[in-house]
């Protein structure tokens, strides 16, 4: 993920759809694909099965889940108006996650991931712009896991301790921080990141609960 | 390097506190902190934290290229409840490697914040690019806190015995503890 060195003029993405050039050719950004918009669409070939490394969507039905759910978010990078180079998902907490125990102030972008032959073009810094335009995410606490299994440190040429920091520094513009949690996935490496961005108009109220809940503390106020 | 304090914590029976860097305002509280260090503890420091000039130029004069210094603050009423030391050397040889002290106020031990600390001072030490925490640990004094840095995954690299002599005579062993941060996951 790299935010690039262009900044070109991004059309209100929480709208609609907007092109943007790339050293690899025009992009396009679709920053909230509906329910049933992903027939004909492929995925690049630098998204899949690698030997140290799995995207962690590898099929179009998991986007048209996403999308179909409440709230659901896909935004997807389409290079030739059909290929996808690069997505980002995000959804409401499982219900059997800890976050759901705050309902739905909790919203989790679930995956961040762009085309090993895509990348450091400002792909993933443009879907994520785009999505915070939505005024949705100001009254929601947005987070992030960063396990380190997941990360693809083989195709970045990025330690785990490089790739951990990257994703600080990358987030750390949108607002989100990382914010310590005794939550049992994150712990299970000390390298693994919790991040989150709180909306602007979350309550005091709700802070306090989410900050109890990071270390396990439910309806204590 | 430390952008990213303060740092909200919890101990393990819902007291909040904040990890950060300290500052010139928390002079006294640090030395009212480390005046509830039983001597037994503070014997072994090899900063004297009882002289005032000591405290003083860490406060005034702080250099993050050699020492960062971080406290845990109860965020009620500012009361420094615990203190981590990161000390680097800055010849090029050693400057992968920190040594780490922890210090945690007696009533706020058993309750996770020194493992909070541990970890806060591990992600700190990933994040400025060390591969290496060294921890020196007095045997039957700094048990727990041994204990605690065993759970995340520091190794007993060697033993000096009767290295130390307590403030009674008596001979104690230094444990040597060392964590390394790993740049990779293993092919296994």
């Amino acid at each position: 993920m790299n935010r690039g060195s262009s900044n070109e003029n991004i059309s209100d993405g929480s709208r609609g759809a907007f092109p943007f050039e790339t050293d690899r050719g025009r992009i396009t950004i679709n920053p909230k694909c509906p329910p049933g918009s992903f027939e004909g669409l492929s995925l690049e070939a630098g998204l899949g099965n690698f030997a140290h490394y799995s995207s962690i969507i590898q099929k179009l039905e998991i986007f048209e889940k996403v999308a179909s759910g409440k709230d659901g978010r896909v935004a997807l990078a389409l290079f030739h108006e059909n290929i996808i180079v690069g997505y980002m998902v995000c959804w409401y907490p499982d219900s059997t996650d800890r976050w759901r125990k705050l309902g739905e102030l909790m919203y989790e972008f679930g995956a961040i991931e762009v085309s090993r032959n895509f990348r450091k073009l400002g792909i993933a810094a443009k879907m994520v712009t785009s999505a915070l335009r939505d005024d949705f995410f100001d009254e929601k606490i947005s987070y992030m896991n960063g396990f380190s299994w997941h990360w693809d440190v083989d195709g970045s040429g990025l330690t785990l301790l490089q790739y951990r920091k990257m994703m600080l520094n990358f987030m750390k513009p949108f607002g989100f921080e990382e914010y310590y949690t005794n939550e049992p996935n994150i712990a299970l490496r000390q390298e693994n990141l919790f991040m989150a961005r709180i909306g602007s108009r979350v309550s005091e109220e709700d802070k306090l609960r989410f900050r109890n809940l990071r270390f396990g503390i439910v309806n204590r106020k | 390097m430390l952008e990213h304090y303060p740092k909200e914590i919890m101990t393990k029976d819902g007291i909040p506190i904040l990890i950060r860097p300290f500052t010139k305002d928390d002079q006294e509280r640090l030395r009212q902190f480390f005046s509830r260090i039983p001597e037994e503890e503070s014997w072994f420091i090899r900063d004297d934290i009882s002289d005032p000039d000591v405290m003083d130029k860490w406060i005034q004069d702080p250099d993050y290229s050699r020492t960062i210094p971080l406290i845990a603050v109860k965020q009620e009423d500012g009361t420094i409840v615990g203190n981590v030391m990161l000390h680097m050397r800055l010849s090029e040889c050693l400057s992968h490697v920190a040594h780490l002290r922890i210090l945690i106020d007696p009533e706020y031990r058993r309750r996770r914040l020194g493992t909070w600390m541990l970890i806060d001072a591990i992600k700190l030490a990933m994040d400025i690019g060390l591969e290496k925490l060294v921890a020196e640990f007095v045997e039957g004094v700094d048990d727990a806190a041994m204990a605690a840095a065993q759970r995340l995954d520091f190794f007993e690299q060697d033993v000096l015995r009767g290295y130390l002599k307590d403030r009674h005579g008596r001979y104690r062993d230094l444990v040597i503890m060392v964590k390394n941060f790993h740049r990779d996951w293993s092919d296994f």
